[in-house]
């Protein structure tokens, strides 16, 4: 009868296999990513573009390197932000 | 001890743990459960901030827009000749972008127009477009959701409308390719008069100025002197918007608290009820083992044991199946809230990365408590003489 220590020992063996994967097809994304960066920075060089497409919901999460900090808010005075992406995104901090 | 001990120590421990099996299977999907949410949400705003670094390595060196009553506005392109006295300038390249709302499918799109020949691998940007051709007057390069969403019918011709309702019909020449998509998926790109034909502004008008510097150090002091020359405006260098990405996807966001503070409650609830003491069962089976010989130590080791399987079980298990959901999955769970009410939306290709630094914080704020949790009841069992905890 095997003993429950060989259990576990096979356990982290699976665990260990299954990791081992995850790295595998980790480095293999990051040499398909290598191949498209070339194409994304003629992108944002060519375009001039400052932020990722993420959110399209609102500006403020379209584009939040170029607005301002109190965009969600200005919409009338006394707004609130309603849109969910709001919740996601963290006030970006002020660089001086 | 010797080695020999330990492993029988973990065999006992394992049967032990084999015993209550219900119960520490329920320990382990709780404890996989809130590392799972943790490293999830550290993995998926890592490889954001990551992908934004890398891909806005390449942002304009500088940007300017004119701000009036706290707001943006359109900035005159008279503008650019007050900064010729600036020395290491070599390119300020006018831009009229904006939004567009499609009433229909309910989506915001990104109107973009500039003449990329006068900016930095301008000449290049064919190659970011599956036709290998820029848009001349009256074409515009579609964002393959912006193809998606708008001419679904296959058609050549996209129809916007002006302020005035007009309609600005349009000839599609090509879409963005899709290694493009986080960054194009929602944009029309047209040459800058079409995009100021679209919005309806004049011609001495556009939406900010681009600004190429020859000498990358000279960034900072070049921003300086264009603020201080044109002091109506907001002028945003490359490290600033980079600085912004660094920021965006923090510990800070509303979400982020929520799902940290809900992870860390749902622990303390189990480590409270781990550590609120032993049931009788527990208290009586280390009272035989004292009885038969075992030391405290002993008892403190086995419940060490008994602790470290679960708890770095449920800690592998719970961050491998961060990395698949994050990986795989590009988060799921969090995609609702990332793109809120978003209509057209790319997929995001993250490429989540396991840190040691990061991984051994989870750790800590994870194993470390469980495994106290657990060994000081057991501690409080052991020093009892073994005839008064069988009473």
């Amino acid at each position: 009868m095997h003993r429950p220590c060989s259990i576990l020992l096979g356990c982290l063996a699976l665990l260990a296999v299954v990791d081992g994967g995850l790295v595998w097809h980790h480095r293999c994304q990051e040499r398909l990513f290598a191949v498209a960066d070339e194409v994304r920075r003629v992108t944002v060089a060519g375009l001039g573009l400052s932020d990722l497409c993420l959110a399209t919901e609102a500006r403020y999460t379209r584009h939040p390197a170029v607005t301002d900090l109190v965009v969600p808010f200005m919409d009338h005075p006394g707004a609130m932000d309603h849109f969910p992406t709001g919740s996601f995104w963290a006030a970006p901090v002020i660089v001086r | 001890m010797s080695f020999a001990k330990q492993l029988n120590l973990i065999d006992y421990s394992l049967s032990s743990l084999w015993r209550r099996r219900f119960k520490s299977l329920g320990v382990m999907v709780v404890f996989a459960g809130v590392i799972f949410l943790l490293a999830s949400f550290q993995m998926t705003t890592k490889a954001l901030t990551s992908l934004a670094a890398e891909s806005l390595a390449f942002a304009p060196e500088i940007t300017i827009q004119k701000m009036r009553a706290g707001r943006q506005e359109s900035i005159p392109v008279a503008y650019q000749a007050r900064l010729s006295e600036i020395l290491g300038i070599t390119a300020i390249t006018p831009r009229v972008w904006g939004y567009y709302f499609n009433e229909t499918k309910g989506a915001n799109y990104t109107i973009l127009g500039l003449d990329p020949l006068s900016m930095p691998l301008g000449d290049q940007l064919g190659r970011a477009i599956d036709q290998r051709r820029l848009p001349r007057e009256h074409e515009v390069v579609l964002g393959r959701g912006v193809q998606g969403a708008a001419s679904g019918s296959g058609s050549s011709i996209i129809s916007l409308f002006r302020p005035d309702l007009s309609l600005k019909a349009m000839t599609i020449v090509g879409n963005f390719q899709p290694e493009t998509d986080f960054l194009t998926y929602d944009t029309l790109f047209m040459g800058l008069a079409d995009a100021r034909d679209l919005f309806g502004l004049p011609p001495e008008m556009v939406t900010d100025l681009c600004v190429t510097v020859a000498n990358p150090s000279e960034v900072a002091t070049v921003a300086k002197k264009i603020a201080s020359l044109l002091p109506d405006t907001r002028v945003v260098t490359r490290q600033q918007v980079q600085k912004t990405y660094q920021s965006v996807f923090g510990w800070r966001s509303g979400f982020a608290s929520v799902c940290l503070l809900t992870a860390l409650t749902s622990f303390i609830i189990f480590a409270w009820d781990k550590a609120s003491g032993l049931t009788p069962e527990e208290k009586k089976e280390i009272a035989i083992l004292k009885m038969v010989g075992w030391q405290t130590a002993d008892v403190l080791a086995l419940r060490f044991w008994e602790g470290m399987i679960v708890s770095l079980l449920s800690f592998v298990v719970g961050y491998t199946l961060a990395y698949v959901h994050v990986s795989f999955f590009e988060a799921a769970l969090f995609r609702p809230i990332l793109i809120g009410w978003s209509v057209i939306h790319p997929s995001i290709p993250l490429r989540p990365t396991v840190n040691l630094g990061e991984t051994l914080l989870v750790l800590c704020l994870t194993v470390v408590p469980y495994l106290t949790a657990t060994i000081i009841p057991s501690w409080r069992a052991a020093i009892i003489p073994a005839d008064s905890a069988m009473n």
